[in-house]
């Protein structure tokens, strides 16, 4: 859906590239025109790349103990990108079957990534009577970040899933899996907890500063 | 089933969360069952003077430290030899009242409360108070009456937790007070 640009470089004149570029700016969007034409624009990130955008706790029945995701996303959009990547975790727990049942975790890895896509109207409106000058009206769909999904598996059953905003440097292996040790570790101490009744929903404040801590920082 | 040879040498290896957890299980239990916060407390402290008054047995078979001369002497028995021994954790003594018949032992970690996190409609246990029982039986069985209670609780927020203990009077030697009456060797004062 990312449309390509019909005309040569340059698409604007300088006056109204400079304009787009400082409305873009305020959105928080960066900008960046590419010489094929494309142009995409980036969720301008002013925070360390090594964060998690969401992170959630299931069950083994399937429902969750814990979501959390940065505020200023749609939660119930993380809320169903979780469930759809249980779809996944399933399935590569089945697919394991008897072969790595000595493993102690299971560490999934990257489950998969997409491209999410988000419209923003009132840039729209503007962009196209740019646009307008040179060519006709196109839709611009903006790439707004990627997301990569990662999962993790305990021998009782109990999902990890961590959902990182990949636009910038990708996340080494080992820094997921420490997150997930991390994850683990205080998951166990809430369950050692002789307060908490195992299926309750978690709400120990240990829990939360550790998952804060993982979390990108909203600015 | 003799025991006497354990008695001198150090006290078998135990899981520290198994222990924990038993305790845990312990007070969500009484909690169930008692379903009032006061009620749970005194159920604590009754247990753990029950636990105390056998205890102090242990602990002067293994310590064989003497007869403490005055109640400074004890707080620093208590400190340094019968926690450690114990719990594994050395509290300080602090806190000195001006007639030197009170003090405060500073914990710095309680190995009770490991992975607890008091939920809010709990918020009035005290949930080490098993501690202050046992610490109670155990003076009393040396003829020593004192009353003892948590100041401050790391589980209420506190940055440590402090046990207050006061001393109320020495005892005439006599059988405890307890729920249960057994014939003891009494000491002479």
């Amino acid at each position: 859906m990312l449309t390509r640009l019909k005309t040569q470089v340059p698409l604007f004149s300088m006056n109204s590239y400079t304009k787009l570029r400082e409305k873009l700016k305020l959105s928080g969007l960066s900008f960046a025109s590419t010489h094929s034409h494309v142009i995409r624009l980036g969720r301008h990130s002013r925070h360390n790349s090594k964060m998690a955008v969401c992170i959630a706790v299931i069950a083994k029945e399937n429902y969750p103990l814990f979501i959390r995701s940065v505020p200023i996303q749609n939660e119930l959009k993380f809320h169903y990108t979780v469930h759809t990547s249980l779809d996944v975790v399933e399935e590569k727990i089945s697919a394991v079957g008897k072969a790595m049942a000595d493993q102690r975790e299971l560490y999934l890895g990257l489950l998969y990534p997409t491209e999410d896509y988000k419209v923003y109207p009132h840039l729209i409106k503007w962009y196209v009577t740019c646009l307008h000058q040179f060519f006709s009206y196109q839709i611009v769909c903006i790439l707004l970040y990627r997301h990569t999904r990662y999962g993790y598996v305990t021998n009782s059953k109990v999902k990890f899933v961590i959902v990182v905003d990949s636009s910038n440097t990708s996340l080494r292996d080992n820094e997921i899996r420490s997150m997930f040790r991390k994850l683990h570790n205080s998951f166990t101490d809430v369950m050692c907890n002789p307060f908490y009744n195992p299926g309750d929903t978690i709400q120990s404040k240990a829990f939360d500063s550790i998952v804060s801590a993982m979390m990108v920082q909203a600015s | 089933m003799s025991r006497q040879s354990n008695r001198t040498t150090d006290s078998k290896k135990m899981n520290a969360e198994l222990f924990t957890l038993t305790y845990g299980a312990l007070v969500t239990q009484l909690c169930k069952d008692y379903e009032n916060d006061e009620e749970v407390n005194k159920q604590l402290d009754k247990m753990g003077y029950n636990i105390g008054v056998r205890l102090i047995e242990d602990f002067l078979a293994r310590s064989s430290v003497g007869r403490c001369q005055d109640f400074r002497e004890t707080a620093d028995v208590i400190a340094k030899v019968a926690f450690k021994m114990y719990l594994g954790i050395t509290p300080s003594v602090t806190n000195w009242s001006p007639a030197g018949d009170e003090f405060s032992l500073i914990l710095e970690s309680n190995p009770l409360v490991d992975f607890v996190e008091l939920p809010d409609n709990h918020s009035s246990l005290v949930y080490s108070n098993l501690l202050c029982g046992v610490l109670r039986g155990a003076l009393e069985m040396v003829q020593m009456a004192v009353e003892v209670k948590f100041s401050q609780d790391t589980l209420r927020g506190d940055n440590v937790t402090e046990i207050r203990m006061k001393f109320i009077k020495r005892m005439e030697e006599n059988l405890p007070a307890g729920d249960e009456v057994h014939s003891r060797i009494c000491v002479p004062c």
